[in-house]
């Protein structure tokens, strides 16, 4: 279990003949424990180069990411997912052994590793598909095998950039659902990015709203709404309004 | 009475199934029609070269019997399979040389843009120097001796593997390698399994042509430096003027290229390529 904690968070990406290009500016807030936390915001206003610091894919100019009160970046880590817009699969492996995959970085037993494989795929319900390659799977299994993939390795944070934004609404609200599960049952702190204001509001327990130029905070929103959300509510149809007018 | 029943057991029309089920018997067809072509243009090229040889002496061209003759005594000799094994033993240790220098350089060329910058040129140059260039080199160096016909092999064949595994680095997926890094892979781990794995077609297309060129070259250098082998037996061969036994020594490599193209490359592949093979449409 471990809270995210940012604060001051700025970045710029250097330009070949302009000034460097202020992608972020002082961004700070804190994903709860065992929460579900989305940043929305347009598109151009680094929701993703922010995932990306809190991954450590990208390092930030100014500003810390602390996970578990621990400064990211250091040697006690803190296990950490990262579920990207593509399912990123390893074609030539096995839905199994892409589920796997995370497993190799560290040394772990086979027994072991065979276990949390299983438990995994049926935890995304693709007990049937393990020997599947990923080309034979359809989009929304092969975001399971992803969504599996990042849950083998046991998290304590999950990261996701727009994960579900290319399936269809049908398979997107399953997989929502099966991710709420999940994480509620595995007590992981989720931090996902999206620019589908309902997604949010169906999904988060705190929104936080980025604005352009330089990426800011426009606003940080509780939605204590009881779950299931259901969009067709009233109460989530005006939180979705509201946030609407913010963005 | 058994189409009926046949109709009637899938009477949802599966299209799907019935697609592959035409594309297999036209691919059937396709290859008996294939095996039926290859078949008459070797029986016209026999009939052609008998034609041919009846009217110019057994030197300039032996007759397709007299061919046949001689590859039954010749294949009858305890020094044939002598030859064949020095020969290929040449040809694989050299081979075997240049896939495991070739790929490693590769590799490391492609997994780090400066060394790959660097290497180039040198890659460039070793590309463009004639096979006979460095089995004259290898003369100088090594002399009469089995280091001189492998290192000419190894000469051929490296950089034709090193280029490919090099051009197959390019195509490794930027997004895989970030998400090994979201799992803290170490940079070890990472070529291993996701390079490797991407190169492996190109690693194949380029150990396919390493090894044609090899077993070609091994000639050239035995027949210049070596006192064994099938390029060693041809010179003799031509210095005695026996077109028979240089015909017969040809048919011997011919078959058996044709037969690691079809009883060892072929069968790997396909094996190691199993979900390439289904991705295709």
């Amino acid at each position: 279990m471990s809270n995210v904690a940012l604060s001051g968070i700025s970045k710029w990406f250097p330009c070949k003949l302009d000034a460097p290009l202020h992608v972020l500016s002082d961004i700070g807030f804190e994903a709860q424990d065992g929460r579900i936390l989305a940043i929305i915001g347009a598109s151009g206003c680094g929701k993703s180069t922010l995932l990306n610091i809190i991954a450590g894919l990208t390092p930030a100019d100014q500003g810390h990411v602390a996970i578990g009160g621990v400064p990211a970046g250091g040697d006690a880590v803190v296990p950490l997912s990262v579920m990207f817009q593509e399912d990123r699969l390893l074609p030539w492996r096995s839905a199994a052994r892409n589920v796997g995959f995370g497993l190799e970085a560290a040394p772990i037993t086979v027994t072991e590793k065979t276990r949390r494989i299983r438990d995994a795929l049926d935890m995304v319900g693709l007990s049937d598909f393990a020997e599947a390659f990923p080309h034979e799977l359809s989009g929304g299994m092969r975001s399971r095998v992803a969504l599996a993939r990042s849950l083998a390795t046991r998290p304590e944070v999950l990261l996701m950039d727009e994960p579900f934004s290319k399936l269809d609404p049908g398979t997107r609200t399953q997989i929502h659902g099966e991710v709420l599960r999940i994480a509620a049952a595995h007590a992981v702190t989720v931090i996902f990015v999206t620019h589908d204001v309902e997604e949010a509001v169906v999904l988060a327990d705190r929104i936080v709203v980025l604005q352009p130029r330089p990426g800011t905070i426009r606003e940080v929103v509780e939605i204590d709404l009881p779950r299931p959300r259901d969009v067709l509510t009233l109460k989530v149809t005006e939180a979705v309004r509201s946030l609407r007018a913010l963005l | 009475m058994t189409r009926t029943n046949h109709t009637s057991a899938m009477h949802v029309p599966d299209p799907q199934r019935r697609a592959i089920q035409a594309r297999r018997t036209a691919s059937v067809a396709a290859l008996k029609q294939s095996i039926f072509n290859r078949v008459m243009l070797a029986a016209l090229v026999v009939v052609l070269w008998y034609l041919a040889s009846r009217n110019v002496p057994a030197f300039v061209l032996p007759s397709p019997e007299r061919v046949a003759a001689t590859w039954i005594r010749l294949v009858s000799l305890p020094s044939f399979w002598e030859d064949l094994t020095v020969t290929l033993s040449r040809v694989l240790a050299g081979f075997a040389l240049a896939a495991v220098v070739g790929s490693v350089l590769g590799l490391i060329m492609g997994f780090d843009r400066r060394i790959g910058d660097f290497l180039e040129p040198v890659v460039i140059v070793i590309n463009t120097v004639s096979s006979v260039i460095w089995a004259i080199f290898a003369l100088i160096w090594f002399g009469l001796s089995e280091g001189t016909t492998i290192f000419v092999v190894f000469m051929t064949s490296m950089p034709l593997i090193l280029t490919n595994v090099w051009k197959g680095t390019q195509q490794v997926d930027p997004g895989l390698v970030e998400l090994a890094r979201t799992f803290r892979m170490s940079r070890s781990k990472i070529l291993l399994k996701i390079y490797l794995p991407t190169i492996m077609p190109e690693f194949f297309s380029g150990a396919r042509l390493a090894f044609g060129f090899g077993a070609r070259v091994v000639l050239i250098a035995e027949t210049l430096g070596s006192t064994s082998g099938i390029g060693y037996r041809l010179r003799q061969a031509a210095d005695l003027v026996q077109t028979d036994q240089v015909f017969a020594w040809t048919i011997t490599l011919v078959a058996l290229m044709l037969t690691v193209e079809f009883a060892v490359l072929k069968p790997i592949e396909a094996r190691l390529f199993v979900w390439r093979r289904l991705a295709a449409p």
